[in-house]
């Protein structure tokens, strides 16, 4: 007996979306598996029009969406009571309170009345929200509003949670707990998360997997492991002391070392040492006087990968999409 | 952490279909309106005039239990005012056919009942349902659009039809509050009060009626008054909008029907000269119409269908292509020149309605 196929949560297949004479959306085919993903790109990338395609808000002028194997323009009903969203833009229905707010959103979603409620102080409770729920929502501070309105999207437990700059106006500590609660529910209750957002150490802190989008194309797309990993495996090794010294040395006993200048300080750069190799390197540092404080696998900031790719982006011949890249076997899942 | 706090749970159960979405839209704005207290002030003043026209069904059938019906019919040709309000005298003048001698109870109850609710239905309560509409209907679309809160929507299993539906739903209520009810009321309460028994039988298609007048004057104004509010983020904007197609058609049919009554005085000087009949002028004439009810309350002599000149021009104005429609329905004036072209008026304003709201209502989400 065969399990039964899941269908994946969206899967866009050259996909078009056209504003007039201006093209939008390109010809952009990704995939978003369980798990968190996170797509980046520029102000005007077409990150907001593509949350859209997902919800069936426009239609395509080309190409085809899935979203939990429905088409999201001709069934939207099916596609957005399994999609939960918060949207970049404050929305919210004049003169209801928070938790009015949230049981709403649990009524459009089809729940009963008095579940509904249930489910709303329930949800508020777990996004820390406390008795301001009963203020109106346009008098609440910026991480309340943000609070009502992740509450709201999740009240009707979607199977997928989309969220549009979630961290916007959020304190260091809301903005940890907001990233909690987005790990807690991929990782324990199994939901798809769809970040968009600006904000790179968020999306490396919790994303599985990132999709950079510019210019209407995707430019980038795999796990973060893979793309912030250097074009050659290297480790990173600081420490305080001579740092050249021990790079002579680690060279004379046949590994590639050099000294570079990081933002951090002085590091050595080693190509990838075989294990056998690892005790003359611990052997080096002492016999020069080096007391090591980090060796580790290096890897590129996600800053810089985005950086790179826009600049790529740019270039007037910038690569199509699907012509690689940077994209590894096995597409972006 | 709340004592309460059970974490995130997962909720399988079934869930609630697109009428209900209708529902919760429709319930969630009724209440955010009735917070408005001057919403709350017009609702109950617009029961107002209920209480007046009742006063008038009380008197005709005290009249009738009381056997003076014809002396009633008497004082209604001589303009005598018989209900405290003056609309039993204008309504009855006319009723009787000024033989107040052969009064045939039931005919005469029909027909004064059946003019004294098109007289409620038109007059008062059309003019109190333009104000109601207007201060509630502006800020249903507009102010989602304003404050986003259409994304509250589109993004769940929330269509366009259930959206329009749902605030439809809204203002759909308050005006069957006020015309409506009152208006089943009124008969309701002349049932009551009658010396007849069988008068809830003999009657009883003018409740029916009432009904499908009332859906008549909602349908087409809420679909027109949703229509503006969509087409603005700025309610005053939407609410200007409303207020002012009804008081510019208002004055355009006013002024066309005033210079067909300047032609038609023209045509009949002319007429007079060509006869060479030494005549009073013909305006006055017109107003030395020997019926009481021409001199007296002359709104409600219009209202209730009692004028049988046709409005050429009704189907220029809402509010009139509106009472055109609704004398057809009560059976008062049924000839089809006084009522196709309202009719045609209503039908545009219905279907361009539904066609600006299909356009505009999702807009923000494809822009």
């Amino acid at each position: 007996m065969t399990a039964p196929t899941v269908p994946i949560p969206v899967r866009l297949t050259n996909v078009v979306k056209r504003y007039g004479r201006r093209t939008v959306l390109d010809g952009v085919s990704l995939e978003v598996t369980p798990g968190i993903t996170g797509l980046v790109g520029p102000n005007g990338a077409g990150k907001s029009t593509l949350v859209r395609a997902i919800l069936g808000l426009v239609q395509l002028a080309g190409g085809e969406a899935r979203v939990f194997g429905h088409d999201p323009y001709r069934h939207p009903r099916r596609v957005r009571e399994a999609v939960g969203v918060v949207p970049e833009d404050e929305c919210s229905v004049p003169g209801l309170s928070g938790v009015e707010m949230v049981r709403y959103a649990a009524r459009l979603s089809g729940l009963p009345a008095t579940e509904a409620l249930r489910r709303a102080h329930e949800v508020l409770d777990w996004c820390d929200a406390g008795q301001e729920r009963y203020r109106p929502v346009e008098t609440l501070s910026v991480g309340t509003r943000q609070k009502v309105s992740f509450a709201a999207a999740i009240v009707h437990d979607p199977a997928m949670v989309i969220l549009d700059e979630p961290t916007n106006g959020l304190d260091p500590i809301e903005r940890r707990a907001m990233l909690g609660r987005l790990t807690t529910l991929a990782r324990k209750h199994g939901k798809t998360i769809f970040v968009s957002t600006h904000v790179l150490p968020d999306v490396q802190a919790i994303c599985d997997r990132v999709i950079v989008l510019a210019r209407g194309r995707v430019r980038l797309a795999g796990s973060i492991a893979d793309l912030t990993r250097p074009a050659r495996p290297e480790h990173h090794l600081t420490g305080t002391g001579p740092l050249d010294r021990l790079a002579e040395a680690l060279t004379s006993d046949g590994l590639q070392a050099r000294v570079t200048a990081s933002e951090t300080g002085p590091l050595i750069e080693l190509a990838s040492p075989r294990p056998d190799q690892l005790s003359a390197i611990w052997s080096a540092a002492q016999q020069n006087g080096v007391a090591i404080r980090s060796f580790a696998p290096a890897s590129r900031p996600l800053e810089q990968v985005f950086v790179e790719t826009l600049r790529q982006a740019e270039q007037p011949n910038a690569a199509a999409p699907g012509d690689g890249l940077r994209e590894p076997a096995g597409g972006i899942r | 952490m709340p004592l309460h706090d059970v974490g995130y749970r997962a909720w399988n159960s079934r869930r609630c279909g697109p009428s209900a979405t209708v529902w919760v839209i429709a319930v969630t704005g009724i209440r955010l309106a009735w917070e408005s207290r001057w919403l709350r002030r017009l609702v109950f003043f617009a029961w107002s005039p209920a209480f007046l026209f009742a006063a008038s069904f009380f008197a005709f059938e005290q009249a009738v239990d009381e056997g003076r019906l014809t002396a009633l019919g008497e004082g209604a040709q001589v303009g005598r005012n018989l209900d405290g309000v003056g609309m039993l005298g204008t309504v009855l003048a006319d009723a009787l056919g000024g033989d107040p001698d052969e009064v045939d109870v039931e005919s005469t109850r029909r027909l004064v009942w059946t003019r004294l609710l098109l007289a409620f239905m038109r007059s008062p309560q059309a003019i109190l349902l333009a104000a109601v509409v207007g201060l509630v209907a502006p800020t249903l679309i507009s102010r989602d659009l304003r404050a986003k809160a259409w994304l509250v929507y589109f993004t769940r299993p929330v269509g366009r039809t259930e959206y329009v539906l749902g605030k439809s739903v809204i203002l759909l209520l308050l005006v069957l509050v006020i015309t409506m009810l009152p208006a089943v009321a009124l008969w309701l309460m002349g049932v009551l009060v009658s010396p007849s028994v069988t008068v809830a039988l003999e009657t009883w298609d003018l409740p029916v009626r009432v009904i499908v007048a009332s859906l008549v004057l909602a349908v087409p104004t809420v679909l027109l008054a949703l229509a503006y509010s969509s087409l603005t983020a700025e309610t005053r904007i939407a609410s200007f909008g409303w207020f002012a197609t009804w008081v510019a058609c208002w004055i355009a049919h006013a002024a066309l029907t005033t210079a067909d009554v300047v032609a038609s005085v023209r045509e009949q000087q002319a007429a007079a000269m060509e006869q060479d009949e030494p005549r009073l002028p013909a305006y006055r004439r017109a107003n030395a119409s020997p019926d009481p009810f021409r001199s007296q309350f002359r709104w409600l002599a219009r209202a209730a269908g009692i004028d049988a000149r046709l409005d050429r021009w009704a189907w220029i104005s809402p509010y009139h292509a509106l009472g055109a429609v609704q004398a057809a329905i009560f059976g008062i004036d049924r000839r089809p020149a006084a009522w196709m072209p309202a009719t045609a008026t209503l039908l545009l304003m219905t279907f361009g309605s539904l066609a600006i709201l299909a356009w505009r209502v999702t807009a923000p989400a494809k822009a």
